[in-house]
């Protein structure tokens, strides 16, 4: 580094701390960004896995005898989507159109309340996922993948 | 020891590196991204204070410099599976409330073409006012150095001095500059600084 390097450096620092000193940040903006994050997350939680099919509001899947299963089918902007069946022991569902790496994707099916359990599960090749699980009350989705998650809001059962 | 020390002198008596705000950002980014959903608390804490810097530069008052670091941290929120190198983290959200600052800056000059610009850069609002006021003569005699420059030179300065590693490239972009001509302005316009100072704080 040559002499005037080290002179500019200097300056910069020094201007660096008059704006540090004499324009400092409002003394709340942290706490309101911190604020206006936590409710951004929580809108994303409940857009992100759209629920725009449920067996439940369908008369249909009563009358073929699908009485026992809960069919429920999320949809995300991005534009893939998850198929989640719901029947007795088992949750199976597939996720579908999505591009990306299979492998790396984690579904985790959660319920709340008193009977508050959580069962996760990776897919096979195909996208396809099973889990033994009885979830009772209400329900929720939640797809991890590439350090993402993308929740459904909770579903009453 | 028996005397205060501070962080920085704290961690290098241990011997740790001093930890920048950009690795504490890359580190709570990850520990974010992972499902650690306190660690973007502190993402916001280590990064805001910086993007008051990177936006103020623009000559926005309170308000609006407040309204694009929101918008800033609602697109991390959005977006943030956009970015594939977490230690580049700290950058995106520069590079981002940068644009919306320039963006904002243009639409104010839009609306209000006789604006004193220099006005503007000494004063930035009636709250730093007040504090104009509490300046020593030494910080006094810099701002005015600092004001007395041109508008370009400012924000390019105050930029800077709040980048670890300035990204020449995106910030050619904002300042309509080549990215091979950042280096040199710098220079140039901190000799611009020196010059008003030695005539006396240029004001």
């Amino acid at each position: 580094m040559t002499e005037h390097d080290t002179g500019d450096n200097a300056l910069l620092e020094e201007l660096r701390d008059m704006w540090l000193t004499y324009d400092p940040p409002p003394s709340d903006l942290v706490a309101t960004m911190i604020a206006a994050v936590a409710a951004a997350e929580l809108d994303q939680e409940w857009e992100l896995l759209v629920l725009v099919r449920d067996s439940a509001e369908e008369a249909a899947a009563q009358v073929r005898g699908l009485a026992t299963a809960r069919m429920l089918y999320f949809t995300v902007a991005e534009g893939w989507s998850l198929d989640a069946e719901i029947d007795g022991d088992q949750v199976r569902g597939q996720l579908l159109d999505f591009d990306g790496d299979m492998g790396s994707v984690e579904v985790v099916v959660e319920t709340r309340g008193s009977a508050a359990e959580l069962w996760r599960a990776g897919l096979d090749e195909f996208g396809f996922f099973s889990i033994e699980a009885r979830p009772a009350g209400e329900v929720r989705f939640t797809v991890h993948y590439r350090g993402n998650a993308v929740s459904s809001r909770w579903v009453q059962l | 020891m028996g005397t205060m020390v501070t962080m920085s002198e704290r961690s290098r008596a241990e011997g740790q590196p001093d930890e920048s705000p950009w690795s504490k950002a890359s580190g709570a980014f990850i520990a974010w991204r992972s499902g650690d959903a306190r660690a973007v608390d502190e993402l916001v804490s280590t990064m805001t204070p910086v993007l008051w810097h990177v936006v103020r530069a623009y000559g926005l008052d309170r308000q609006a410099a407040e309204d694009v670091i929101q918008s800033t941290w609602l697109g991390l929120v959005r977006h943030h599976q956009t970015i594939a190198d977490p230690q580049a983290v700290a950058s995106w959200l520069i590079t981002s409330a940068r644009r919306g600052a320039a963006a904002h800056a243009r639409s104010a000059r839009r609306a209000d073409p006789v604006e004193d610009e220099s006005l503007h850069a000494l004063i930035p609002d009636v709250e730093s006012a007040e504090a104009l006021a509490m300046l020593d003569d030494e910080a006094a005699r810099l701002w005015g150095a600092v004001a007395s420059v041109d508008e370009r030179c400012r924000k390019l300065l105050r930029v800077v001095a709040f980048m670890d590693r300035p990204d020449y490239q995106s910030l050619s972009q904002d300042l309509d500059m080549p990215v091979g001509s950042i280096g040199p302005t710098r220079a140039r316009c901190l000799a611009k600084v020196r010059t008003a100072l030695a005539k006396g704080g240029g004001r």
